[in-house]
């Protein structure tokens, strides 16, 4: 079978990819931060001693990594207006339902990552008259946050291609740009080879320089 | 009349049904080396622990000076648990030296013995840091300074751990079994700082299986055995004419 690839439209098309990565990058650079915030809270609440804390954090996580991402975005742009009467425009959906969802598995990292850090560190920052939140601050959680490393660019590499989710709810994300292209151009092999490759692009310099950043603590540790 | 320095009264602590400590009376004076000994298992270190509230009894009392400590009276005079910034400030007072020297591995030995007199005390940096190399000095780690507590002998890191508990200026040390996790020929020189401590008229209390250091160095010995105080008194009486027939099976076992 001969088939003759033409790369060239999509080069010829390259703004329309620059767009969407852009918004790609929009959606993940708030659905981090909100993933980041709210997780870190979350992670800490799991661990708390009151049940006042620990039992809603301990639903949200168990809700949002239970159901599908998909779901939680449709949810999120179609029903929040009709119960609480706030509409989000559709990119600002994406961000925050990406972001929930996020946080639920961030908060898991955080948590697991505290809870591997010996009880010695504890009674050694508590024998030096630290309270809770300095022993925290000053030597639980910079060693904790070497460890969540890993499993954290993991979910952060996952979350990116998450973003493609958003093409659902009609958010000029990378997918959906690709998408309207092949519309246009019936060129599917081409275009979605290049989205591969696009998202490629920017996840795995991440993935290496976590990899670089570990080894590097790995020496100090 | 010495000042005292620590009052235990009645102490008991249970760990679910388990009683681990079952009414200890204690009266440690300023200056005083107080070593204790028992078989494992018998509530030395939680007793030790009770002392600064890293582990919290149940009943009874336990005085530094005039303050209470993790604890604070009612107006019905029962015990409620005091607030978190309080017991934290009676813990300032006591250094502690824990068997497995729990050093922060994610900073230098410098920053190690400088974290709690900035964070803690607030006090300025530069004098933290000059304190902090005195301290290293008369530990014997003035070469040791800038490296992480990987790169060090667990001796080293014991003793980068007594600095650190120094520099908080405590009114009293606590060593929880300072030398067990020491290779044997290790155990010599944090022995040596310790007994240089002693010397300085630290109060010290110390819970050890060296029986060496509890006769040459400590002014009592307290003997425990499952959750009792057995006997207390000084090295000599301990080590030569127990009145306690517990305790002269125990040094029979450990002295051999």
């Amino acid at each position: 079978m001969d088939y003759t690839w033409h790369f060239q439209i999509v080069w010829d098309y390259r703004a329309v990819f620059i767009r969407g990565a852009i918004v790609t990058a929009q959606i993940t650079f708030w659905a981090t931060l909100i993933g980041l915030t709210l997780g870190l809270a979350l992670g800490l609440m799991r661990r708390s001693e009151m049940v006042l804390l620990r039992a809603p954090a301990a639903t949200f996580i168990e809700l949002f990594r239970s159901t599908p991402a998909l779901v939680q975005l449709v949810w999120i742009y179609y029903s929040l207006p009709i119960l609480t009467g706030l509409q989000l425009s559709n990119t600002a959906s994406v961000s925050v339902g990406l972001g929930l969802h996020a946080a639920a598995y961030f908060g898991e990292i955080f948590r697991a990552g505290v809870n591997s850090i010996s009880k010695g560190q504890w009674d050694a920052a508590r024998a030096i008259g630290m309270s809770y939140s300095q022993s925290m601050r000053r030597i639980i959680l910079p060693q904790a946050i070497r460890r969540m490393i890993p499993p954290f660019i993991n979910e952060f590499a996952s979350l990116i291609k998450l973003t493609t989710l958003g093409s659902a709810l009609a958010v000029y994300e990378l997918l959906h740009e690709a998408n309207n292209l092949i519309n246009s151009t019936y060129r599917p092999l081409e275009i979605y080879t290049v989205l591969a490759v696009a998202f490629a692009v920017i996840i795995y310099p991440i993935i290496y320089a976590s990899q670089r950043l570990e080894r590097k603590w790995q020496l100090r540790q | 009349m010495k000042e005292i320095m620590i009052k235990a009264r009645n102490v008991q602590k249970s760990f679910g049904t388990h009683q681990v400590l079952k009414g200890i009376d204690l009266d440690i004076t300023k200056g005083e080396v107080l070593a204790i000994i028992g078989p494992s298992g018998s509530g030395k270190s939680t007793f030790l622990r009770c002392m600064n509230f890293l582990e919290a009894y149940d009943f009874g009392e336990i005085w530094l000076g005039d303050q209470l400590v993790g604890y604070r009276k009612s107006a019905s005079g029962a015990l409620v648990k005091d607030k978190p910034a309080r017991i934290a400030a009676v813990r300032a007072r006591m250094g502690m030296v824990s068997q497995n020297f729990n050093l922060f591995p994610h900073m230098s030995v410098l920053e190690n013995v400088i974290e709690g007199p900035i964070v803690v005390q607030r006090r300025k940096r530069e004098d933290a840091v000059a304190q902090a190399r005195s301290l290293l000095d008369r530990v014997g780690l003035s070469a040791k300074v800038d490296v992480y507590p990987e790169t060090l002998s667990g001796g080293q890191q014991q003793r980068a751990a007594i600095a650190r508990a120094l520099a908080m200026n405590p009114e009293v040390m606590l060593f929880d079994e300072p030398t067990s996790a020491l290779d044997p020929e290790l155990v010599g020189e944090v022995l040596d700082v310790m007994r240089a401590l002693a010397a300085d008229g630290m109060t010290m209390v110390v819970v050890t299986h060296e029986m060496a250091f509890a006769r040459d160095v400590a002014d009592r010995v307290m003997m425990m055995d499952d959750g009792n105080r057995v006997e207390i008194d000084t090295p000599e009486k301990i080590f030569t004419n127990p009145s306690h027939p517990r305790t002269a099976e125990f040094l029979q076992r450990v002295l051999r």
